[in-house]
């Protein structure tokens, strides 16, 4: 699960449900597919939740260095 | 010593007669730069107009030359409005340029056509370099300015369909002299932070002079480097700017900016919820399923009596040695029938056999006769018969040739 982001994760959710729902597979490779989907699963809902929804100015100061203040609005 | 006047007092009292001239004073000038010079530190522009017969110095200050909406450069026709007044320090008499547009049919368009053909050609629009905006992002970058309604537009569609975005300013003007600057900059800073996932670009409507920073080569390129993807909204539906052509993904507004931006939270969740729902119920029936083929199958004879199997092999082998013996026994009774017959003819074969049914062997010194060329009369002969042996005397012979006895 290292180096996956989101996008890639939904993908291959996407593609985990339709390789089980055509049916073609074993039980062992169908039960190693439904574990991976888990865990995707459980991956992308705290994706989801991850952030705070605050707004923030970036500013560039004259020393170079970038600065973040929170914005009211 | 004849009266004189200083050159300061000449100068001023020229000055004095061109601003006491009205018609010097407000008027439009046509022309063609050339010797184009933007001094960076004061903003001020200074350049020469000329046309077929004549040129005169002209000079825009900063105040004026930030609202320009394009970039003069040298060859440019132009239209200017401005008046005329002396430089007294060099005792030169320029327009002083108040504002400027490209001249003829649609000058600005002419302007934009050209640079639009040339980024074209140099592809800056290529659409095999457009990144993919990702589908969900945590953090979305704005370079737009921070007292626009744009600004506003794009926070409230991006809590409405995922509040917990983080939004990152970068504030901008977003016209004016400074805006193409400031722009580019606020998309490499962006950049520079890293920590966003895609940037909008983008200000409410307005005139198509009030647009000019969003096709400002200075912006473009900012767009075409930056290594988060952006998507572009400037205007309205109808205004197409370079930013838009550039960008990698153009909205029509920035509402839809926004929107293109942080997809539907509670569609991205129903997705989720659906596609986990679909893949356990999967599991649960695939699993169900084959437990019921398993009890079904632990359900058979065999299973809850395996006695069975057993027996059946054992009938089976009884049966199968009971056929071997059968067979053999019909086979031996085969064969001693064929041996009786065989002993048979040979018991028939024998030469006692053939004496008893009244044949006699005669023989002579032990030999068996059978030449009567070997034999003279008066020979003495043994005649064996089957209970017996005779002795005769041979009283005359006969010898048969082709059928017939002969003497």
């Amino acid at each position: 699960m290292e180096n996956i982001n989101f996008d890639t994760a939904l993908e291959r959710l996407e593609d985990i449900v339709e390789q089980l729902e055509s049916g073609q597979l074993a039980l062992e490779a169908s039960l190693a597919l439904f574990e991976e989907g888990v865990k995707l699963s459980l991956y992308c809902q705290k994706e989801l939740k991850k952030t705070d929804g605050r707004v923030q100015r970036l500013f560039k100061k004259l020393n170079g260095e970038l600065e973040l203040i929170e914005l009211d609005v | 010593m004849q009266d004189y006047i200083t050159v300061g007092m000449l100068n001023s009292y020229i000055t004095r007669l061109l601003d006491h001239d009205a018609r010097l004073q407000d008027f439009w000038l046509k022309g063609e730069i050339s010797g184009f010079r933007l001094y960076q530190q004061s903003g001020h522009i200074y350049f020469t107009l000329k046309d077929e017969e004549a040129s005169v110095s002209c000079v825009m200050f900063k105040s004026k030359g930030q609202h320009l909406t394009f970039k003069p450069e040298d060859g440019m026709e132009v239209l200017l409005r401005g008046y005329v007044s002396v430089f007294a320090r060099q005792g030169k008499y320029q327009v002083y340029v108040e504002e400027m547009q490209p001249y003829g049919t649609g000058g600005l368009f002419l302007y934009l056509e050209k640079l639009k053909a040339r980024l074209a050609a140099e592809g800056y629009f290529a659409l095999e370099k457009k990144k993919k905006i990702p589908r969900i992002v945590n953090r979305v970058g704005v370079v737009t300015s921070q007292d626009g309604a744009a600004l506003q537009d794009i926070l409230r569609v991006i809590k409405q369909r995922h509040p917990g975005v983080e939004v990152i300013l970068a504030h901008s003007s977003v016209q004016g002299n400074e805006a193409p600057r400031e722009l580019a900059q606020g998309v490499q800073i962006l950049n520079e932070y890293g920590d966003v996932d895609v940037i909008i670009v983008g200000r409410g409507g307005g005139s198509l002079e009030d647009l000019m920073a969003f096709n400002s080569e200075e912006l473009v390129y900012a767009i075409y480097h930056s290594c988060i993807p952006i998507i572009s909204g400037v205007g309205h539906e109808v205004d197409f700017t370079f930013s838009d052509l550039t960008a990698d993904l153009r909205a029509a507004t920035p509402t839809q900016a926004a929107q293109l931006a942080v997809p539907d939270f509670s569609l991205l969740q129903k997705d989720l919820t659906s596609l986990s729902k679909r893949m356990v119920r999967f599991m649960q029936r695939t699993l169900s399923n084959r437990e019921e083929r398993l009890d079904r199958s632990m359900m058979t004879k065999v299973w809850r009596e395996p006695g069975i199997l057993l027996q059946r092999q054992q009938d089976i082998l009884a049966e199968t040695g009971n056929r071997l013996k059968r067979a053999m026994e019909g086979k031996i009774q085969d064969k001693t029938h064929h041996l009786a017959l065989a002993a048979a003819g040979i018991d028939n074969l024998s030469p006692l056999k053939v004496m008893t049914r009244g044949y006699a062997i005669l023989t002579k010194d032990e030999r068996v006769i059978k030449d009567v060329s070997a034999i003279e009369i008066g020979d003495v002969l043994q005649a064996d018969l089957a209970n017996g042996r005779l002795q005769v005397v041979i009283k005359g012979k006969e010898k048969m040739k082709n059928g017939k006895y002969q003497f």
